[in-house]
């Protein structure tokens, strides 16, 4: 079968590839319909991550239709139209029967070496590395998809494919950021990134009652995009103070929930941009956590900031004094999928929550390197590119 | 490669050297009276009456202890060496104990690329020692 895979750094190409089989007896193959980029992918693409092998199926967010299944599947049976958490499960470990499920113990393939890194091993992710267990990701014609009742969601029939498709993992991991962030009524909410996952943050704040929702990025034709899909507030930080926006907008105060959806290759201006582009030139930094520095910074005294961007290791000028003094509580996680996606169908269903704007450029899977170019240099308005196979 | 992505690289060849280190080391029994523990999300007695064979067929040289888990968290399942097995192994054994006891099954990874290249060729020793590694 043909399948984008990563070939090396900044080099993805499409390949023929065995076609996977069941393996276990909770497998299920897949015939994928879409798969789209994440910004998550370019980590991997940099060679920030890496534990990649030339030859890997990258790809963790997509939907598609049942093609076979295990005997130890009851959920699911072919042709069944579903969508697949990025996030492996077994569904019956202490960390999933709590919805925890981006901590599943039993998923990662690999644990040695995220319990050296981290302590303890998350869950395994399709296409994320040999670190997250080494599973074949979704760029591909079919995918085997491990422990399949717990990690595919059945679509109802409302919701078409393309809509479905972002269940996989940026309305998820938005609408985490809101609900575990502990958004209130009333609340003055600030989304730092107006990618999928920001704008999915910024709209699950309103469905969650925030009563003001700003969201920051540089890019205006993606801040015009949440404000004409959500009717957000929006702030470009290459143009505006985000201090004295937030500042203005909360009565003195700061938002009462930061929701960070950047990640670890966050782009700045002025002095602290500087700081980190010398202390990344000479190789003295890890991630760049400038949008975690920024919230923690203008959360309002007692607030919550939510990390949802990804992070790798250690970060540098991590500014505890103000995480103590202010009272802030800060809190972050992979998505935690399975918690949210039947709920979140149900609300794309009844058109409460729409997605499918965010697939600015579809495509067959054979241009899946020009996908990701548009989508990391930022071209032709892109969003998010999305293969269609 | 960047920075972190170094540095990752340099936790990667940490990990396998370590692996390697820990099974060329005498049996952790002579080497440390620590038990390795795993929590399974099941009941004790449930754990009692149906130890996996991955663990079971170390029980000659393992002492094996069964206890519930504070909180409501199941049951905390863990063994010390007596004779000569390598804590890589009992790792092993036990995760894979805990996966059949939890989900059924121990989930398999996926076939290896074709072409993995040198650096790919080096990952692929740290994990194919990666599921006895580790900090348990």
């Amino acid at each position: 079968m043909k399948a984008l895979c990563w070939e090396g750094i900044n080099d993805v190409r499409v390949q023929d590839v065995p076609d996977p089989r069941l393996v276990n007896d909770q497998d299920m193959i897949l015939k994928v319909r879409l798969s789209t980029v994440c910004g998550s992918d370019l980590h991997l693409l940099t060679g920030h991550i890496p534990f990649m092998q030339a030859g890997d199926v990258i790809g963790h967010e997509f939907m598609g239709e049942v093609v076979e299944v295990g005997p130890g599947v009851t959920r699911h049976r072919p042709g069944d139209r579903v969508v697949v958490c990025s996030f492996i499960v077994c569904g019956r470990c202490w960390y999933c029967r709590n919805e925890l499920y981006s901590l599943c113990d039993n998923t990662n393939t690999n644990p040695a070496i995220t319990q050296h890194l981290w302590g303890s091993d998350p869950g395994g992710i399709f296409g994320y590395s040999h670190a997250m267990g080494g599973f074949r990701g979704s760029h591909a014609e079919y995918v085997r998809v491990p422990f399949a009742d717990h990690t595919a969601i059945p679509i109802p029939d409302a919701v078409d494919d393309m809509s479905a498709l972002f269940a996989s993992d940026s309305v998820p991991t938005g609408w985490m950021g809101a609900d575990l962030g502990g958004v209130q009524r009333g609340d003055v909410v600030a989304v730092w990134g107006c990618g999928a996952v920001g704008q999915m943050a910024a709209r699950a704040a309103q469905l969650l009652g925030a009563e003001r929702v700003l969201v920051i990025d540089r890019f205006d034709y993606r801040l015009r995009q949440a404000e004409s899909a959500f009717g957000v507030e929006t702030i470009n930080y290459a143009e505006t103070s985000v201090g004295d926006a937030l500042l203005e907008a909360t009565g003195g105060r700061g938002p009462d929930v930061c929701i960070e959806a950047v990640g670890c290759e966050a782009h700045s201006t002025g002095p602290q941009h500087v700081y980190d582009q010398v202390k990344s030139k000479l190789k003295l930094e890890m991630d760049r956590p400038i949008a975690v520095r920024e919230a923690i910074y203008h959360c309002r005294k007692g607030g919550s900031v939510f990390v949802l961007g990804v992070f790798t290791g250690l970060v540098d000028k991590f500014p505890l004094g103000a995480l103590m003094n202010k009272g802030l509580t800060v809190r972050g996680a992979q998505q935690h999928g399975q918690r949210y996606i039947p709920m979140l169908l149900d609300r794309i269903a009844s058109g409460e929550l729409v997605t499918n704007h965010l697939a600015t450029h579809v495509m067959p899977l054979s241009e899946g390197a020009r996908g990701y170019e548009l989508f990391k240099k930022k071209e032709d308005d892109c969003v998010r590119s999305v293969f269609r196979l | 490669m960047n920075t972190a992505g170094k540095a990752l690289l340099v936790a990667g060849v940490a990990t396998a050297a370590a692996v390697v280190r820990r099974r060329r080391r005498a049996p952790a029994g002579r080497r440390s009276g620590q038990w390795l523990v795993v929590t399974v999300n099941r009941a004790p007695e449930d754990v009692q009456s149906s130890l996996p064979e991955d663990l079971a067929r170390w029980r000659d040289q393992v002492e094996l202890r069964i206890r519930p888990a504070t909180g409501d968290k199941g049951t905390e399942l863990g063994v010390k060496p007596v004779g000569d097995v390598a804590r890589h192994d009992l790792r092993l054994a036990l995760r894979r104990a805990k996966a059949v006891l939890e989900a059924g099954e121990v989930v398999q990874p996926d076939t290896a690329p074709t072409h993995p290249g040198p650096m790919g060729r080096a990952l692929q020793l740290v994990t194919n020692r990666a599921g006895g590694g580790g900090r348990l």
